[in-house]
């Protein structure tokens, strides 16, 4: 007899085929997320090859097509683990220096000074919600809603790594020098992406990206 | 023991095997071969594995001096070698080896036995030069060869060909059959027809990254929340012009995906040339 469903957090998942061996899976809660994340981890469904989170959903790559039931069964199968705790996530303080070239703007697109522009994106403490755009590069989760602003009309032909930016609900920041459409507001000597220690046979993430998924940050303020 | 000296890298040179997985989540695109298919057809000719590192050479201009006798095989585009592409055979020391001209296709893959012995990035040789990532190739960069020999019989053989059933023709115009993309449903029915109706022209402002087409200015859903991004997903921009994703090309993205190219034929768009035509239907 399987159980009743109702108490599974992933009960209310859509999942969508992407590709010939992808399915994305959608409306999944944040600890719906984890917990699938976490079973991915210890106990993936057969053939599974990586797994990339997205704002709003996860996308789960398998190393040949597999057939949409067998997904949900490995899905079905994680009933009852809802209890499973969270992973420690790490947190990190980031050193800025605020004189990035657009604070100004930015303080003139929402009415506020400079100086509380500066204040009000180095309060909260910020989640990494993903990855992407360039390797290393972190979605932040937690930007005050004051500072939500669409991205540029005219994006930067370059942009250095260490950017510290703001686009659309998201702050940010840049880790390798690229074009780039977000308002800069200060620049950070952490290095976000270590490409020479993903070199040779063993790669170990910590080493060579300053954050992952999960991770929350906060921005402290520094003199140049 | 070095077996190759780059004198000219020409439109474009680079280090590729099958490219990086597991990386993704960290924003590292998979990047690899962009055919694939023919990076495998130069390993096989000289009994190597599939996956081992080739050289890829982009059009036209790349000269390559090769300082010992040693076997080498070529397959993908046509660029004018006097090695015939797909085909394999002991190349004298002191050969210059030049790709003047293309004639058909883009990308043509160079394969020495074993494969290049170069470092790896992400389990990887491939090189994506804008993340830093795989040896960049200048002039008078040296390669060296892991074998001697091919691990193929070799006996009273001097050339390799492929299989004619395995060589391919990138001369022809390409119809390719699409699965619908994430985003299948948000465009309106008539973007949808346009989108499969048109002949698409393949866009000079194409590389590893992505292929942009030019046709009909197709109408535009909302852009959706950023989310994981497939090579071979055609993203339609706001100016209704897709972009196919390809290798190199970023791992999360926000614009709505219209449909998604079968992974074999990622291969057979990437060896398509700007100006080609293209037409597609749905699976």
């Amino acid at each position: 007899m399987p159980e009743p469903l109702t108490d599974f957090p992933c009960m209310n998942v859509r999942i969508r085929s992407y590709g010939e061996r992808g399915y994305l899976l959608d409306t999944l809660s944040d600890t719906a997320r984890l917990l699938v994340e976490r079973a991915l981890d210890l106990a993936p469904p057969q053939a599974y090859e990586e797994a990339v989170p997205g704002t709003d959903n996860l996308l789960l790559l398998f190393t040949r097509p597999i057939a949409l039931s067998a997904l949900r069964e490995w899905l079905d199968q994680l009933q009852g683990k809802g209890s499973m705790r969270k992973p420690r996530s790490h947190c990190h303080e980031v050193p800025v220096v605020y004189d990035g070239p657009d604070l100004k703007a930015v303080a003139q697109a929402t009415g506020l000074s400079e100086a509380q522009v500066v204040a009000m994106h180095a309060a909260p403490q910020y989640c990494v919600r993903m990855m992407g755009f360039a390797p290393g590069f972190p979605y932040l989760d937690g930007l005050d809603p004051r500072l939500h602003l669409e991205r540029k009309a005219s994006p930067r032909d370059r942009i250095e790594p260490g950017a510290v930016a703001i686009g659309g609900s998201h702050a940010g920041i840049y880790s390798v020098a690229s074009p780039g459409g977000w308002h800069l507001l200060g620049r950070t000597d952490l290095a976000l992406f270590q490409p020479q220690n993903a070199k040779g046979a063993l790669c170990e993430s910590r080493a060579i990206f300053a954050f992952a998924p999960g991770d929350r940050l906060k921005f402290k303020p520094v003199s140049a | 023991m070095h077996s190759i000296e780059i004198i000219s890298t020409g439109v474009g040179l680079s280090i590729q095997d099958r490219g990086r997985s597991g990386w993704r989540r960290f924003g590292v695109p998979p990047g690899g071969a962009m055919d694939r298919c023919s990076a495998q057809a130069a390993n096989q000719l000289l009994g190597n594995r599939p996956d081992a590192p080739v050289l890829e050479i982009l059009l036209q201009g790349a000269k390559l001096r090769i300082f010992q006798d040693t076997w080498i095989a070529l397959a993908g585009a046509d660029l004018g070698c006097k090695l015939a592409v797909w085909s394999a055979r002991e190349i004298k020391a002191g050969t210059v080896l030049s790709f003047p001209q293309n004639r058909a296709g883009l990308w043509a893959y160079l394969a020495v036995p074993g494969g290049f012995a170069v470092d790896t990035w992400f389990g990887s040789a491939s090189v994506d030069a804008r993340n830093g990532l795989g040896r960049s190739l200048q002039p008078g960069c040296q390669l060296s060869a892991q074998l001697r020999e091919p691990n193929v019989s070799l006996d009273r053989v001097g050339r390799r060909l492929l299989a004619a059933d395995q060589q391919r023709d990138f001369s022809t115009p390409m119809n390719f059959e699409l699965l619908r993309g994430p985003q299948f449903e948000s465009f309106t029915e008539q973007a949808r027809e346009q989108f499969f109706s048109a002949e698409w022209t393949v866009s000079a402002r194409s590389d590893r990254t992505g292929f942009r087409l030019e046709g009909p200015v197709l109408e535009v859903p909302d852009s959706i929340r950023s989310e994981p991004v497939l090579p071979g997903s055609f993203q339609i921009p706001g100016n209704g012009q897709p972009i196919v994703t390809m290798v190199d090309g970023p791992t999360v993205g926000g614009y709505a995906k219209i449909a998604v190219l079968k992974e074999a034929d990622i291969d057979w768009l990437a060896q398509c040339r700007p100006g080609s035509k293209i037409r597609f239907n749905l699976s």
